[in-house]
């Protein structure tokens, strides 16, 4: 139980609350008003996460150019991911989708190389031959920011403290526009494409655009996501963009109710204390399982908690049942 | 050459495994319209089975895995029963079905590696022992996988042509209004769709451990995207597309890796190819390879 009053801890689930309240605000985009079932999301995340990390380590990019070209790279992804797959109905444009993350993700487990391979970022050789994490520039920023903080907050203003200002941030500064985008006509259009491809269509819209659209806006987001995700581990290993990152995602947007932006903050800070905190289950039952298999037991919550809300409240605890069953 | 035989058999036995799994997966969807996450993972829970009952418990082989394939069946239809019955009633969506599914196979892959470890383990037979024909250096796992393999294709062939119950199937996953107003009985016709799809995904599995030779937790989770595309590419909810899909891709990935052709693709990429030709399939004749229209613009 000590853990739960420790502020470390709830930093922590903060800042990973954040993270994933970036990416999936990306899904809100493509799903809430596209009405499009990415299943690859976490491909876009690691596109920009590991050009973060390359740029850096490998061609000694200064690392906000490479944060910002990782989000291009991400951007990239999701409009070559909609060129390929766009067309497709929507459980063919699922599968597919997952497909696409896949690839990404056997690519960069396979290219020794250039990425390190299963070893991970850890493994990329630098220019003077060493071995550095990437993150080494980035720190003194975060010492200063702590720095700034611990007048009031005193050493509760750790790495991570710094981490958790910079990220919420830049994810409330994010929630506030993507709110407004769904206001724009842009807006009202792709939620015509949600519940029917041929209206939109005979009004002279053209539908492929506008799903195009919102994937890439989708992907910055989560490339956005992916270097605050490179910036708070400071190491990237392949196994970390596996498609359950994708589904945690979809069960904080679902939880929060697909259609609703305000709903994705609440889902990600449940998703994250769900995340982080039963890793600090310390009593029982949870005491009867080793600490391995207390991390199977986390996942199987998070599978329970997925099925039990689409059985009892598909439409998410904000949501509107009346807009979520149309799309089917 | 040889090389070329090699791969070839490879190819089709692969291609085998892929599309018994790949039949499983689609007449899951033909009938309920449900893609079926947990597949992987029902995979690896009847290779799992298998190695525990013949391996610790010194079961024959052969009724370790019709033992195995019963569980997968019987979970699958107790599923049926607390979930998917309740979902379809409640007229779920696509997402929530998908999701639901992928809760399933999130707590099917938790409870592999709580009951049965994270260690890799094997079946008790001799996957070194091979012959040589034409050059080709072939295992005699191989060659019982693949014989019994085409023989559980041949007799689901005939099952789904002939009996009452595939035409059953075939005439509900067409038209399920029609095929009950036709008299079809839909409530077993959905019952034996589980439980086909349960025995085939355990036999799959047990097939993949013995070509694989030490499998893990993960074995099914890595072959349900190839199986996937061998759906796809086979049209989504079409049996015989499955079982073709399943043995085109299977033969793809396994040729893909021929030094002959530019010089091979990594034997490692074999996923990526998978995908690749399902892409390339899809852009081309989205519809699948025998099937109807796909796309919505």
């Amino acid at each position: 139980m000590q853990a739960f009053i420790q502020p470390g801890f709830w930093i922590f689930v903060l800042v990973m609350a954040g993270i994933y309240c970036i990416f999936a605000l990306g899904l809100q985009i493509q799903y809430g008003l596209g009405g499009m079932m990415n299943f690859g999301h976490v491909g876009m995340l690691a596109l920009s996460a590991y050009t973060v990390a390359i740029l850096v380590l490998t061609y000694g990019v200064n690392i906000w150019l490479a944060s910002f070209i990782g989000v291009v790279i991400a951007a990239l992804g999701g409009a070559l991911m909609g060129l390929t797959t766009i067309r497709l109905r929507g459980d063919y444009f699922a599968i597919v989708s997952i497909a696409f993350s896949e690839i990404i993700r056997y690519i960069i487990q396979n290219s020794d190389t250039f990425t390190g391979g299963t070893q991970g970022t850890l493994a990329i050789r630098t220019k003077d031959g060493g071995f550095h994490t990437y993150t080494e520039s980035l720190e003194p920023v975060l010492t200063k920011i702590e720095e700034f903080f611990q007048p009031v907050f005193g050493d509760t203003a750790n790495r991570d403290f710094a981490m958790l200002v910079i990220v919420w941030v830049a994810a409330l500064l994010l929630l506030w526009f993507v709110s407004r985008t769904q206001k724009t006509a842009w807006a009202r259009v792709l939620r015509a494409t949600r519940e029917d491809d041929h209206v939109p269509a005979a009004l002279g819209k053209n539908v492929f655009m506008f799903r195009l659209g919102a994937l890439i806006f989708g992907s910055v987001l989560a490339g956005i996501a992916g270097v605050f995700w490179s910036f708070q581990f400071s190491i990237l290993a392949p196994e970390d963009f596996q498609t359950i990152v994708t589904f945690y995602a979809w069960m904080i947007l679902i939880m929060g109710g697909a259609t609703k932006v305000k709903g994705v903050p609440l889902g990600a800070l449940f998703f994250g204390f769900l995340y982080a905190g039963t890793r600090f289950f310390e009593f029982p039952p949870f005491t009867w399982f080793s600490s391995s298999e207390r991390a199977y037991l986390r996942i199987m919550i998070i599978g329970a908690v997925l099925i039990i809300l689409m059985i009892k409240r598909p439409q998410g605890v904000f949501g509107k049942r009346e807009e979520m069953v149309l799309e089917s | 050459m040889s090389d070329f035989v090699q791969l070839l058999f490879n190819g089709l036995v692969t291609g085998s495994i892929l599309a018994i799994a790949a039949v499983g997966v689609s007449i899951v969807y033909g009938v309920l319209k449900l893609v079926n996450f947990a597949a992987g993972d029902f995979l690896t829970l009847g290779a799992f089975v298998t190695v525990v009952l013949s391996v610790d418990h010194h079961v024959p082989f052969i009724v370790a895995i019709l033992i195995a394939m019963l569980t997968v069946a019987a979970i699958s239809v107790i599923l049926e029963f607390a979930l998917w019955r309740g979902l379809r009633r409640s007229k779920a969506g696509t997402l929530s079905l998908f999701l639901v599914a992928t809760g399933v196979s999130l707590i099917v892959r938790q409870l592999i590696l709580i009951f049965f470890g994270v260690g890799s383990r094997k079946f008790d037979i001799d996957v070194v022992r091979t012959f040589e024909f034409l050059g080709a250096q072939i295992a005699y796992s191989q060659l019982i996988v693949l014989v019994f393999a085409s023989a559980t294709i041949l007799l689901l062939g005939l099952l789904i042509a002939k009996s009452p119950l595939g035409k059953g199937m075939r005439a509900y996953s067409d038209n399920p209004s029609l095929a009950s107003v036709a008299g079809v009985n839909v409530d077993r016709i959905i019952m034996a769709t589980w439980l086909v799809s349960g025995l085939l995904t355990g036999l799959a599995g047990v097939f993949q451990g013995m070509v694989q030779g030490s499998f893990e937790s993960t074995m099914g989770w890595m072959l349900l995207l190839p199986i996937f595309a061998a759906v796809v590419l086979g049209t989504i909810g079409d049996a015989y597309g499955a079982l073709v899909g399943g043995f085109v891709l299977g033969l793809v990935m396994e040729l893909s890796t021929w030094h002959v052709l530019f010089g091979g693709v990594p034997a490692s990429y074999k996923p990526v190819v998978a995908f690749g030709t399902l892409a390339l399939v899809l852009l081309v004749k989205p519809e699948g390879l025998l099937g109807y229209k796909a796309r919505s613009i």
